[in-house]
């Protein structure tokens, strides 16, 4: 017998998840968080939306502190949400600055991001530092099936040189495992999908317990030949074995996570096929599997690269056919600057789709929003300029009922943004006194 | 570009200093230097160059005593190089004495001479490197005969240098990881086909859903993914009918641009159909699993000539093509060429043929011999899979898994006779040997001639090396180096990612795309297999054009959609810098960019690192929106900061001005006439990018210098480093006395001490408990 599908089923495999369909966090996670003796109380989690080459800050900037009552252009998609999220100004990232090291601020901006340390400028001698969502991951990624999740929407140059002098590892990724060793975002909505829930085939579970008994065994096999191996190299060459040592371990701990669910999770979406040309169906696509993982409870942290620092990536579908980059080196030209502006606005309205989604799943007494702390920010405030200070950044959501959303709050100058990280640190229930350049905590974002 | 120096260099230039201390400082006489250098550093660079200032990062102090000469040689070589192409001083800024100049260049090169002529010789050495995305392919597709495009499963890797294959920046994360593992399970249940197949499914892609591409009224084309390999029934439904007289055209079915399958369709009323004419054509295919594009076209079809859209879409006027459906997995009766491959004997006859089989695969998945004790704890998975209750198949199914997962699979390991001794330089094994030969020219394993030659110990024997490279360069396989060294090098791999502008540029189509891709590569693949000069690279009086690229530039006489070579009669083409390709890639999605091209020509032609290209003191503001592109940048040029690295870069690209930003020839840009001239900072002028060729060929050596590191940095995956710099001049040199041979330079690279040899490098104690052993010296300042 043949079963006809459409093709077309496939581009639009989509259905409208969340509001419609009851996901497995129900079903799942409640006996396992029951387990862990949290049963009435859901984890918090945290997400990181990253923006390429700053933004137009005339659309960003409301003229007022407070209450968010009238959003400024590029904020206006968020409208539905401004009870949910909180504006932050005059946070600044000092290390991204050029500080002796010269040109190269994109290089700079995206690769101290996170790891708020000023990354080594070299193409291949790359060192940036262990990104704070990393720290985070270290320390509470072992309750979750994946420590972290990296995703993106755009693919690194295929060659050529990035910024200056500085390695395209700094622009083609956010999150850094350790100061050498970055983490490529997932781009592929196949592989992420496989990533997440398996390859689409669903397998007995004496099939699985099996695939599970021999991938444990290969493992233990090319670990104990790794170590024999080392055994004779050099440091540098040891190094590169013990980063593939402990990518291993890595797989070992998701393995013994799966088995102890020993479930297979049902995203009820089918499995997509190729990455879609239309940029907000990707973002959309990605975004849902992510909202999946969130609510499976198959990690609680995620850094999303949206596309790359000095990305010439055009947007045709609004009218746009210059490249982002070239553009946002408007030379003060209006017509360029509006262009700057209306991609900003369309990257927002991408946003504004995932935290509809977040929104509109309930957990516990609240949503799913309500337990999340979203970042949505750039690395560059005036992309022309290049500036450091003032970093556009807003959060979606509560972490948990922590933070009084629907302001903004606009901080001291020069405030470092490490200090947001180690406040969302706090939330994450990892507690450190230092992270960067940080001079404490941000205070007042769980006041009113 | 300008490697940061490892301190595997800085070590071992310090234990050279202590086996003979001071041998370069006390080179340098204090009195020759303050009388040479001096005079121009002090009245002519340190107003702008000094403490406070710092223009352009660079600070003269650290430069005023002889020692810098040794210390900050890279900080010297840019001075001298500024100085040199005459981008310093900048204009506005009095140029010191021709004379003063000259005793300075020629003191200080003196002295850079005398002191690497004390440099003991130094392969450098690179560190252990996992296969790359492209490599990992290739090589399963030589291992097991098993088509898999890791592209489409694994993280990007992070390139250097311009390159994907830099040891230094591979690195494998726990996402890479799991695709290891999930790959290796994969691939080698495909290579055994032993998991029955699901039931069929039928896809279709139409034309009313949009999924399908039309590329021309007689070209249709969709993406599919294949999930097995398998057969698959195609059919293509071909609405409407032509005139009772119209001949049968030849239908093609191409999967990934590789024809598949050719047959013959009737085009006339077939008189059973009065009312909507449609007829289907169907074959049944074996696929490899994957993702696919899968065009079909009637070739050759000269009856749409001529005919509107309207009615070449029209059932009663013509015969179109508006539909794929594929249909399947069915079962392949053809035995699969991995099964050929990997089952040497018949496994069921007994362990003597499983252990032959495994051996056989590890010595192979190993690239070198592999020992009892490996071939038995790989024989162990075969045991494992028994006692599950599995067949013995599927026990080296899982023996081919563990393979693929392990380090001496993933990584190429080169051993030291002693890895903590950076003295020790000594040659790599002559396995490791042929697998740095076959990853520089195939991107893949070595085959078991290479591999064979190598065990035999004969593979040095000076003979045998140089026809194994010269069978090397002639197998298919070495297109890898068109694809993966010419496609980086000339950055044409991106043009998969560039997105003209359609209003501006509304002949840019994938036709056009894969038009400028083919031209680039079989140029180079010709330059590379006709052993021509390297200098065709600059101009040529050659190239290869379809239809499609013969009319994007104006060239009559070139007719369908194969490739031919074209001999070029005016001189609007001829070289790289004037292939569509590699002019689209350095333009701007909506317009072309003097300073982009300029760049490129700096970087990829001329290997001169550009300055940083964002000069955050700019004020952009004082760039007026009147004028031509030309009359906007000379005005940007007038700022004395942004004028010095301006000079050298837009005279390059300017010399361009005349391609557009996907590379049709022109000679307006809207209303403004184009001006293709140019004055470089040296003085030499010309009109247009046939003169502008002709002055880059005058400085060849200069191009192939750059042409030498890439390559090299290309074939030894990672990059140039101080003690490389005599084996690249006298490549160079070797290079230049004998034609210019393309691959003569290869049989250079594959000779040379850096692709011969490595050492051991230096262990800092203080620094154990941290896993970086290697500390870095920043470079210079700019």
């Amino acid at each position: 017998m043949i079963v006809t599908r459409k093709a077309l089923a496939r581009r639009t495999f989509l259905r409208g998840i969340g509001t419609t369909i009851a996901l497995p966090f129900l079903d799942s996670m409640v006996p396992a968080m029951a387990l862990a003796g949290t049963a009435k109380k859901a984890p918090v989690r945290m997400a990181f939306v990253y923006l390429p080459n700053g933004m137009d800050m005339t659309g960003w900037h409301a003229n007022y502190e407070g209450k968010l009552h009238d959003l400024p252009r590029t904020l206006k998609p968020l409208d539905p949400f401004k009870e949910d999220i909180t504006v932050l100004g005059n946070l600044t990232h000092n290390a991204g600055r050029a500080l002796l090291d010269g040109a190269g601020d994109h290089g700079r901006c995206c690769g101290s991001y996170l790891t708020g340390i000023q990354p080594r400028k070299s193409l291949v001698d790359i060192k940036a530092g262990i990104s704070f969502d990393q720290i985070v991951a270290n320390q509470i990624g072992n309750q979750t099936r994946f420590a972290s999740l990296e995703v993106g929407l755009e693919d690194a140059r295929q060659a050529g040189d990035c910024d200056s002098g500085y390695s395209c590892a700094y622009t083609n990724n956010l999150a850094w495992r350790s100061e050498t060793q970055p983490l490529p975002p997932v781009l592929d909505p196949r592989a992420l999908f496989e990533r997440l829930f398996g390859n689409g085939v669903v397998l007995s579970p004496e099939a699985r317990a099996r695939q599970g008994r021999y991938r444990r065994s290969i493992l233990d096999f090319v670990t104990s030949d790794t170590r024999k191996l080392e055994t004779s190299l050099g440091p540098t060459d040891r190094r590169k074995l013990d980063e593939y040592l402990s990518s291993i371990r890595e797989v070992e701990r998701q393995l013994e996570k799966a088995e102890k669910d020993n479930s297979q999770i049902d995203p009820h979406m089918e499995k997509p096929y190729g990455v879609p040309a239309d940029f907000a169906e990707h973002f959309k696509l990605m975004t849902d599997m992510m909202t999946i993982a969130f609510q499976a409870d198959l990690t609680r942290i995620m850094t999303f690269l949206v596309t790359r620092e000095g990305t010439s990536r055009s947007y045709r579908e609004i009218g746009i056919p210059d490249g982002h980059h070239p553009l946002t080196h408007h030379r003060n030209l209006p017509d360029l600057i509006e262009k700057v502006a209306q991609i900003n606005n369309y990257h927002m309205k991408q946003f504004a789709g995932w935290v509809e989604k977040l929104k509109s799943i309930k957990e516990g007494d609240g949503t799913l929003l309500d337990n999340s702390m979203i970042v949505y920010g750039a690395g560059l405030a005036d992309g022309n300029k290049h500036l450091h200070e003032d970093l556009p950044t807003l959060i979606a959501g509560r972490g948990g009922n922590y933070i009084k959303s629907g302001r903004r709050v606009v901080y001291r100058k020069e405030t470092p943004m490490c200090n947001l990280f180690l406040t969302m640190m706090d939330r994450m229930g990892v507690h450190t006194e230092h992270f960067g350049d940080s001079t404490g905590r941000l205070e007042g974002l769980d006041l009113t | 570009m300008r490697p940061a120096r490892s301190l595997a260099w800085f070590c071992l230039s310090g234990l050279l200093q202590a086996a003979a201390p001071t041998v370069t400082k006390s080179a340098t006489d204090p009195a020759a230097f303050q009388q040479n250098v001096q005079p121009v550093l002090s009245k002519t660079c340190t107003p702008c160059h000094n403490d406070r200032l710092a223009s352009g990062g660079l600070n003269i102090a650290s430069f005023t005593a002889p020692a810098s000469l040794a210390e900050n040689r890279d900080g010297w070589d840019l001075i001298l190089r500024k100085i040199r192409t005459g981008e310093m001083p900048p204009k506005g800024i009095p140029k010191p004495p021709a004379a003063q100049v000259d005793a300075l260049m020629k003191f200080v090169q003196g002295e850079f001479d005398k002191a690497d002529a004390k440099i003991k010789p130094d392969p450098g050495r690179v560190t252990a490197r996992r296969l790359n995305r492209n490599e990992y392919s290739n090589t399963i597709r030589d291992l097991l005969a098993v088509d898999f495009r890791a592209e489409k499963d694994f993280p990007t890797d992070d390139s250097g240098f311009g390159f994907d294959n830099i040891s230094d920046v591979l690195t494998i994360s726990p996402v890479l990881m799991e695709k290891y593992v999930a790959a290796a399970e994969r691939i080698a249940a495909r290579a055994i086909g032993g998991d029955p197949l699901p039931k069929p499914l039928e896809f279709s892609y139409h034309i009313k859903d949009k999924t399908i591409r039309r590329l021309d009224f007689s070209t249709i084309e969709a993406t599919h993914r294949i999930d097995f390999d398998a057969e698959y029934t195609i059919r293509i439904g071909l609405p409407g009918e032509r005139a009772p007289d119209a001949r049968p055209v030849t239908m093609n079915i191409w999967m990934d641009g590789k024809l598949l399958h050719s047959m013959q369709v009737e085009t006339k009323p077939s008189k059973l159909v009065y009312f909507d004419p449609y007829s289907e054509e169907q074959v049944k295919l074996y696929l490899p699993e994957g993702d696919h594009v899968f065009r079909v076209g009637f070739v050759n079809d000269d009856f749409v000539k001529g005919l509107s859209e309207k009615d070449a879409y029209s059932n009663k006027k013509n015969k179109f093509l508006n539909s794929i459906v594929f249909v399947g997995p069915y079962p392949s009766n053809v035995e699969k060429a991995s099964r050929k491959k990997i089952l040497v004997c018949d496994p069921k006859s007994g362990p003597a043929c499983v252990n032959t089989i495994v051996a056989t695969l590890a010595r192979r998945a190993y690239r070198r011999p592999v020992t009892k004790a490996e071939v038995a704890s790989l024989l162990r998975f075969v045991g494992i899979a028994q006692k599950e209750g599995q067949t013995v198949e599927q026990g080296i199914q899982l023996a081919i898994e563990a393979m693929l997962v392990s380090p001496h699979f993933l990584f190429r390991v080169e051993h030291d006779v002693d890895p903590a001794d950076p003295t020790k330089i000594h040659r790599i094994s002559d396995t490791e040997l042929a697998t740095r030969l076959s990853y520089f020219l195939w991107s893949s394993m070595p085959d078991d001639e290479l591999l064979t030659a190598a065990e035999s110990g004969k593979l040095r024997v000076p003979a045998v090396l140089e026809h194994q490279v010269n069978r090397m360069l002639a197998d298919t396989k070495s297109a890898a180096l068109a694809s993966n060294f010419a496609g980086q090098w000339l950055e044409t791999r991106n043009l998969d990612s560039v997105k003209p502008d359609p209003q501006k540029f509304p002949d840019w189509n994938p036709e056009l795309r894969d038009a400028m891709k083919t031209e680039t590569r079989m140029f180079f693949d010709t330059v590379l297999r006709e052993n021509r000069p390297v200098s065709d690279f600059l101009d040529a009086k050659y190239t290869f054009l379809n239809e499609t690229l013969a009319k994007h530039y104006g060239i009559a006489g070139v007719t369908g959609p194969d490739f031919r070579r074209v001999e070029l009669s005016s001189d609007e083409r001829g070289g790289v810098l004037s292939q569509a390709s590699v002019l689209t890639v350095s333009s701007y999605p909506s317009r072309t960019s003097p300073v982009i091209r300029g760049k490129y020509v700096l970087q990829n032609i001329l290997g001169t690192p550009p300055p940083p290209p964002d000069v955050p003191a700019l004020d952009e503001a004082a760039v007026g929106n009147a004028g031509s592109m030309r009359q906007q940048l000379e005005k940007h040029r007038a700022n004395a900061t942004c004028a010095s690295c301006h000079s050298r870069m837009d005279p390059l690209g300017f010399g361009l001005e005349n391609y557009d930003g996907i590379g049709k020839w022109r000679t307006t840009d809207g209303k403004f006439p184009i001006d293709s001239s140019g004055t470089l900072p040296d003085g030499r002028t010309f009109k247009g990018p046939a003169e502008m060729r002709a002055i880059l060929i005058a400085q060849l050596p200069d191009f192939t210098h750059c042409l030498i590191e890439k390559m090299l940095t290309y074939s030894l995956g990672r990059g140039m480093e101080r003690y490389d710099r005599r084996t690249i001049d006298d490549m160079n040199r070797q290079l230049g006395a004998n034609g210019y041979k393309f691959q003569y330079l290869i049989h250079e690279i594959v000779q040379s001490l850096p692709f011969q040899s490595r050492r051991g490098e230096m262990i800092i104690s203080q620094n154990k408990n941290s896993n970086h052993a290697v500390l870095t010296v920043k470079e210079p300042s700019r």
